[in-house]
């Protein structure tokens, strides 16, 4: 069994309700915190812990709370990120619909550590019944002291709020989530000023993702040291997953960084293996964005170790041979799935997400979209996939936020590791419709020459 | 058109969670109360009001109404399938769900049925990928689609239609 901190009490009946989550030991890490640390010990506790961003990133917790200005008399803000929109990505939602109090605890030690007395939840607007969820937690909280003014006596006043989105993936990048906040169009900002200097209504504030701020109070609790001798290496606690696709047991899964993709995949502990006994083709580890990567090169690194679920082993290889933990959007991918049309939905996705703000992104998925389309229908040539590969590299790096990055990489590694896939689409453009490529030689063992 | 008195204690309660002269930010939840209160869109009257309470200009209400997904800008049905299409629906089956739903219906994407009861619209991604195929209806989910469960939401559907009229 892998260590579970967020999860753990995830099944005791009723834990969304206060009175449970409390007698099974909530909120404790919010009395140690305000009673017997300051805000920077707090910082200090989190940047020990190794913490890393569990939006997609992986950029340091701790690190991003030092930055934040503290002006004179200028009011800060934390804005909790559950725009949860990535494709694949399901875990946020389902830490607030059965734990909301993990959340709401881990928002009151964030606030008191950043000094903000009012905080935000940003959620993502079909997540419309979770809002009534989070709000009852929170009133629950407040009756109970936990918010509002004067928190057990400490005289710090916090209150959180939640605003619900109305549809676009764009905001769950910071700042295009700050400008939804204040009420306008999901258009990024350029950086900087980063939001920790000028952030929601030009105020000083920290975005961080709901898994982040939930895994502060088991942190507060242990000890940041006791915290990053979980996992391995910088890949510190514990991690949650949500794993989809062909596999026979989808769901939420909470992993401690120290298992191997294989298990991860084939255990009946988590996915249960590939559904109707069907064989492993391809698999997004990170979500929709990241490169997707071959049976082969899933389980077994270029140098021919086994792959591991942490943020190093996902990654080894670069996007040349490897891939990315992201947000734990993991989609497995079955011998019968057609490589070509599932980056097709993704670059649909894309194109219907950009906010049309830098041309490169808003030209550019609209034209990945329609060429991998004529591919997909049998109607594509052998330079619309050189043309692909073109359109996704003036992409990439040259966008205002990372959506455009977001566009290519999966465009790119389709081409990259499936390449003959596309082909056989366009030198059979008949047999194309009929059938699908099919596994191919795409779990064979491989022999990569490694330059050391 | 104005809210009664009860969506105004809404409104209200929303726009007193930004400080002073920042009332702007209630934005996106005021618009979704408006299109709540007022038959499930979004006409230009509806952003006009909209834009007088929170003592904004009109064209900052449109210049979002029209960028976000979850606002409608022309009538809809009575119910509202939105069923993802996106990657890790569509390797579960999403496109025989959405073909069924059209053949069952008898409508396109994005159409509505004569009888102004069901739009069936596709959309992308809902974060329900570990319970696909999956849509939207209203303020809930419906997951795990298959014929037999689209079957079964219709039927009820109009069986909680016709008891409403009665």
């Amino acid at each position: 069994m892998s260590k579970k901190l967020l999860l753990e009490k995830a099944h005791v009946e009723n834990i969304r309700l206060y009175d449970v989550y409390r007698r099974e030991g909530g909120y404790k890490s919010v009395e140690k915190a305000l009673k017997t640390m300051n805000p920077d010990s707090i910082v200090e506790e989190v940047k020990k812990s190794g913490l890393r961003g569990r939006g997609g990133a992986g950029f340091p917790a701790g690190m991003k709370w030092s930055f934040i200005a503290k002006p004179e008399g200028m009011p800060r803000h934390l804005v909790v990120n559950a725009d949860e929109s990535e494709p694949g990505t399901f875990k946020d939602r389902y830490l607030m619909e059965f734990i909301p109090h993990l959340l709401i605890e881990g928002m009151i030690v964030s606030s008191f550590a950043l000094g903000s007395n009012d905080s935000y939840i940003y959620i993502r607007g079909e997540y419309a019944w979770i809002v009534d969820i989070l709000e009852q937690a929170i009133d629950e909280a407040k009756a109970n002291g936990w918010l509002g003014k004067n928190i057990l006596g400490t005289g710090f006043d916090c209150n959180i709020h939640v605003q619900r989105g109305a549809g676009a993936y764009i905001c769950g990048e910071e700042t295009a989530l700050i400008e939804s906040l204040e009420g306008k169009r999901g258009n990024p900002r350029i950086k900087p000023p980063f939001p920790a200097v000028q952030g929601l209504w030009k105020r000083p504030t920290v975005v961080n993702n709901v898994e982040t701020i939930a895994a502060v109070g088991p942190i507060i609790n242990m000890g940041g040291d006791e915290y990053a001798k979980i996992g391995v290496g910088k890949s510190t606690g514990t991690k949650l997953i949500s794993a989809c696709g062909n596999i026979n047991k989808p769901g939420v899964y909470e992993i401690d960084m120290t298992i191997t993709v294989e298990e991860f995949i084939y255990s009946d502990e988590w996915c249960g293996g590939i559904k109707n006994g069907k064989k492993l083709k391809a698999c997004i580890p990170g979500g929709s964005s990241v490169p997707i990567l071959p049976a082969n090169l899933l389980l077994k690194t270029a140098k021919g170790e086994p792959r591991y679920m942490n943020y190093e082993s996902l990654s080894d290889g670069g996007f040349a041979t490897g891939s990315m933990m992201g947000s734990g959007g993991f989609i497995v991918l079955d011998e019968d799935q057609c490589i070509v049309k599932n980056t097709y939905t993704l670059a649909r996705f894309y194109r219907h997400e950009s906010c049309g703000q830098c041309s490169p992104c808003r030209e550019g998925t609209g034209w990945m979209e329609k060429i991998l389309w004529k591919i997909e229908s049998g109607k594509g040539s052998s330079s619309d996939i050189d043309l692909l590969w073109d359109i996704q590299r003036k992409i990439e790096g040259n966008t205002i936020c990372p959506l455009g990055d977001a566009a290519a990489w999966p465009v790119a590694a389709a081409i990259r590791h499936f390449r003959d896939e596309f082909e056989w689409h366009v030198a059979n453009p008949q047999e194309s419709q009929i059938r699908n490529f099919g596994l191919a030689h795409y779990a064979d063992e491989i022999h990569v020459p490694v330059i050391a | 058109m104005k809210f009664n008195e009860i969506q105004l204690k809404e409104f209200n309660r929303l726009v007193s969670r930004y400080p002073e002269g920042k009332q702007k930010s209630a934005l996106l939840p005021v618009l979704h109360l408006a299109q709540e209160s007022f038959g499930g869109w979004l006409s230009s009257d509806t952003m006009d009001y909209v834009a007088e309470l929170l003592s904004i200009t009109p064209i900052e209400v449109y210049e979002v109404a029209t960028f976000y997904s979850m606002y409608n800008l022309k009538p809809v049905g009575k119910y509202m399938f939105e069923v993802c299409q996106t990657g890790p629906c569509m390797v579960s089956g999403s496109d025989d769900i959405i073909d069924y739903i059209k053949q069952k219906l008898n409508i396109g994407v994005g159409e509505t049925t004569p009888d102004g009861m069901f739009t069936l619209k596709t959309v992308e991604c809902l974060g329900a990928c570990g319970y696909a195929p999956m849509m939207q209806m209203g303020k809930h989910y419906k997951e795990h689609l298959t014929k037999e469960r689209v079957d079964a939401i219709i039927e009820e559907c109009r069986k909680n239609a016709s008891e409403i009229i009665k």
